[in-house]
């Protein structure tokens, strides 16, 4: 086949990703509404075919360009938000076995191949001189991970802040009424095939909320959800950013200039090194502590798109 | 009284002392830091983009004046910058020391026996077979192939075990990292410098002092030039149809201070040449014409002319514009006024012809196709000899003309003229065109500290992140022919995975030491479910 041809394909593929996105986020925030277990099968196939699609998308890209394919905006955007897709389904549906958060991570990829469709759309074309490099593999491909792992940790937190309203408040309306009722025993808890949305985390949260199908996990549950998603995304960005300074040492003649890029990667790095720092040694965490996680992932957006978009430095060719 | 105040001021630097030692300062350090950064990187920066804060300046007289004053046009390099990265290292070795200490301690002293095993937050009892003494000392084998550090009660048939240092001494390796780190780069600062040179094709550079245009940002503790030499035979630029620049290579011979060849180089961007300690990169490149003036017959100058660009106003490619250079003669004009050559190439002529056409817009001109000099003669006086550019308010207007490749036009009237022809003697000539590569030159020694300590960062990351520290306990009491087999422990970080391998070490121990595999007195477990490190229920 022909670049164009390839580029065709990479085009197309795209925009079906998109829109299986799309339908998978509605699907998703369906089955939170009506708690279905049918919707959360078809929505869950809807989102696989949005994964496979935009894998096909990117392959492809690769295959019209002829180079890797994370050269510019457009094709790092698409690559974050299958890998954002892809964490939700396999680390947070598959080992941590909490489905309520899928539906906000479909949207985050949405919106980022929206944007990416919209305003940073260019054909496919060689690389600039300054990007032909093997480290545009290791540092790119390290600040992707990096990025989605963040993101979704970002996309934790903002659930564990909004269920955690919602328990005080019901804490607060229990207390002010009746004793709380007794749990039913509906729930084997032992038994591994129950996903952990519906498993309670101690003792007293099966006192405080009775029997209720729960399909968002505890508060607690999301907050160290969070945290560990963050811990596993800050050594991989920690790297990015590493291998970024051995890079410009290479293309630059110096590991550190505090380009825009490198100032925010830096800014990011350090709010995320503040979050650890609370939660694994003051103790902080709750609340205050996703706060910091919040600033983190709008330090990482401002990283992605202000600095490329709106800051002139050594990276805007990269647009 | 004397005593008195030596006390105060004793007390004041403890408190000081105690204050940095808390690694509250240090977040707030780091948080400052980063605000910091914020606004180094919102507002333009002096070392990157100068003329950005020039226009700042202009446009918003008043900020433009209050932020220089504040260093915020040079934040990474004001005073209060480096106050607050100083006193965030002093306040992390003040952190690190003690805690460095109290691990060096923690290494040499066995672990802690402990009584009451069964108060721990995990714990089991087995009977087993084999007697108390026999029974401890399987359990230390097991213990010991878990790698445990395992310590033997003296007094009675007792163990204490722990695992899990990797997670501190990672952790203190990652924290001391950063000041290996400031180490680095505060040296490759002090005895590194950075420079550009510029050298037309044909022509050798040799690394001295006087041989670099414009500043060298030097270390203060910069020793010497090396007298490496830099022979540039080729410059090739290549672009896409689309105009996409695709590759920039210098071919380059590195020579010995003495002259001789010491290897062959293609230095392009992403693949600089290392020698003896120079980094040499591909940075930029420009035309520079053969020019040749002769005055009344005589030859007054000859040699490539290196020439630059103008900005490219907004909506113009900048390989659409003109390349500009001046041959400037002292004394060469009328009544012993200066003369100045004023030259601006065409590398594709084509580009202007094009431009001759009404309402033509401007085209990049990205290789080499019948190239042509606009020149302009000038007398009077010239001032800066070093520019690029005339001040033509002090210079009239003699003549001017076009000339092309392997041309020659009279200098008088700025005609062409033939092969041979001599017109009035003083003629221009443009016998061949030549481009000139731009190298950034930079040493900087620092460089493998800071990747030993960038190394020491990540490895110590991963444990300090994942490790975790636990202690287990083991005691035997005789029970029957066998004995009764305690095993008490905690974990302080990962608790539920702790659950887990408190589970299979119990029934590890069980089986070395001849027990069922089923826990005889029962397994008890008890309500702990914290699932983080130091994490507790929360209370509304």
């Amino acid at each position: 086949m022909t670049d164009l041809q390839w580029a065709r394909i990479s085009n197309d593929a795209f925009n079906v990703a998109l829109f299986a996105y799309l339908a998978a986020m509605v699907g998703y925030f369906v089955f939170l509404a009506f708690k279905r277990e049918a919707i959360w099968q078809v929505s869950r196939a809807v989102a696989v075919v949005g994964v496979a699609a935009n894998l096909v998308s990117i392959v492809a890209r690769g295959l019209a360009a002829d180079r890797v394919p994370w050269g510019n905006m457009y094709e790092y955007s698409s690559l974050l938000a299958l890998l954002v897709v892809v964490g939700a389904l396999v680390v947070v549906e598959g080992v941590y076995r909490v489905r309520s958060l899928t539906g906000f991570a479909l949207m985050f990829s949405v919106l980022t191949l929206a944007v990416a469709v919209s305003f940073l759309y260019v054909g496919p074309g060689p690389l600039v001189p300054a990007l032909n490099s093997y480290w545009i593999k290791i540092h790119v491909q390290a600040a992707i991970w990096g990025s989605s792992l963040f993101a979704l940790g970002g996309i934790a937190t903002i659930a564990y802040l909004v269920v955690d309203r919602s328990e005080r408040r019901r804490l607060e309306s229990m207390s002010a009424q009746t004793p709380p009722p007794i749990m039913g025993g509906a729930i084997d808890l032992d038994d591994p095939d129950v996903p952990a949305d519906l498993v309670p985390d101690s003792a007293e949260d099966a006192e405080t909320r009775p029997a209720t199908r729960r399909l968002v996990p505890s508060a607690a549950g999301l907050d160290r959800l969070a945290y560990r998603i963050i811990a596993v995304a800050f050594p991989i960005w920690t790297f990015a950013v590493i291998a970024g300074a051995i890079w410009a040492q290479e293309a630059w003649g110096r590991y550190w200039g505090w380009d825009p890029k490198e100032t925010w990667s830096f800014i990011t790095w350090v709010i995320f090194a503040g979050y650890l720092h609370a939660r694994a040694t003051s103790g902080w965490k709750g609340r205050r502590a996703a706060v910091i996680a919040l600033v983190g992932f709008v330090s990482l957006l401002i990283t992605y798109y202000a600095v490329n978009l709106w800051i002139v430095g050594l990276h805007s060719y990269a647009k | 009284m004397s005593s008195s105040q030596s006390l105060t001021l004793r007390q004041s630097v403890a408190i000081v002392w105690r204050t940095l030692r808390s690694m509250r300062t240090a977040l707030i350090l780091l948080l400052m830091i980063g605000l910091a950064s914020v606004a180094g990187s919102l507002l333009p920066q002096w070392p990157n983009t100068p003329e950005r804060v020039l226009q700042y300046r202009a446009d918003h007289p008043f900020w433009g004046t209050f932020f220089d004053r504040a260093g915020l046009f040079d934040v990474f390099g004001s005073w209060w910058f480096v106050l607050l990265v100083t006193l965030l290292f002093v306040s992390l070795v003040a952190c690190l020391v003690p805690r460095t200490r109290a691990l060096w301690r923690n290494v040499r002293t066995p672990p802690m026996q402990a009584r009451e095993i069964d108060a721990f937050p995990r714990y089991a009892e087995v009977a087993v077979a084999a007697g108390p003494d026999a029974a401890i000392e399987a359990a230390r084998r097991t213990l010991r192939r878990r790698r445990f550090r395992v310590a033997r009660d003296p007094d009675r048939p007792a163990l204490a075990a722990e695992k899990g240092l990797a997670r501190e001494v990672g952790s203190l390796a990652f924290h001391w990292a950063f000041i290996l780190l400031l180490a680095g780069v505060i040296y490759g600062k002090g005895t590194g410098f950075s420079g550009l040179i510029a050298v037309v094709e044909g022509q050798t550079w040799v690394d001295a002092e006087a041989n670099y245009d414009g500043t060298i940002r030097a270390g203060r503790f910069f020793d010497d030039f090396t007298g490496i030499g830099l022979h540039v035979k080729d410059f090739r630029s290549d672009f896409a149809n689309t105009g996409q620049p695709m590759d920039f290579v210098s071919e380059v011979d590195l020579l010995q201070p003495d002259g001789s060849l010491l290897r062959e180089e293609s230095i392009r961007v992403n693949h600089p040449a290392k020698v003896e300690g120079l980094w040499i990169y591909q940075s930029s490149f420009g035309w520079a014409p053969v020019v040749e003036v002769t005055v009344d017959g005589e030859v007054v100058s000859s040699g490539p002319v290196v020439m630059d660009r103008d900005p490219a106003p907004e909506g113009v490619v900048e390989f659409a514009m003109p390349w500009r250079g001046v041959v400037k003669l002292p004394g060469a004009g009328a009544g012993g006024l200066d003369r100045a050559i004023e030259l601006e190439l065409w590398p594709d002529s084509r580009a202007f012809a094009a431009l001759l056409e009404p309402g033509a817009v401007p085209q990049a001109m990205l290789v080499e196709f019948d190239p042509i000099i606009r020149f302009t003669v000038w007398e009077g006086v010239i001032g800066d000899l070093a520019t690029n550019r005339l001040d033509s308010t002090v210079l009239d207007e003699v003549s001017s003309g076009i000339v092309g490749a392997e041309r020659t036009a009279d200098l008088a009237d700025g005609a062409a003229l033939a092969v041979g022809e001599e017109g009035s003697g003083s003629t221009i000539s443009f016998p061949e065109l030549r481009q000139y590569s731009v190298f950034q030159v930079a040493r900087d020694p620092g460089v493998p500290l800071v990747l030993a300590a960038a190394i020491l960062i990540l490895v110590g990351l991963l444990p300090a992140l994942y490790g975790s520290r636990r202690k287990v306990w083991v005691r035997a009491d005789p029970d029957g022919d066998g004995s009764t087999m305690r095993v008490g422990g905690f974990a302080l970080q990962r608790k539920p995975q702790f659950e887990d391998e408190f589970a299979r070490l119990v029934d590890a121990l069980s089986s070395a030491a001849g027990g069922a595999s089923v826990p005889g007195r029962g397994d008890r477990e008890r309500e702990d479910r914290e699932p983080e490190d130091r994490e507790r229920v929360q209370t509304p």
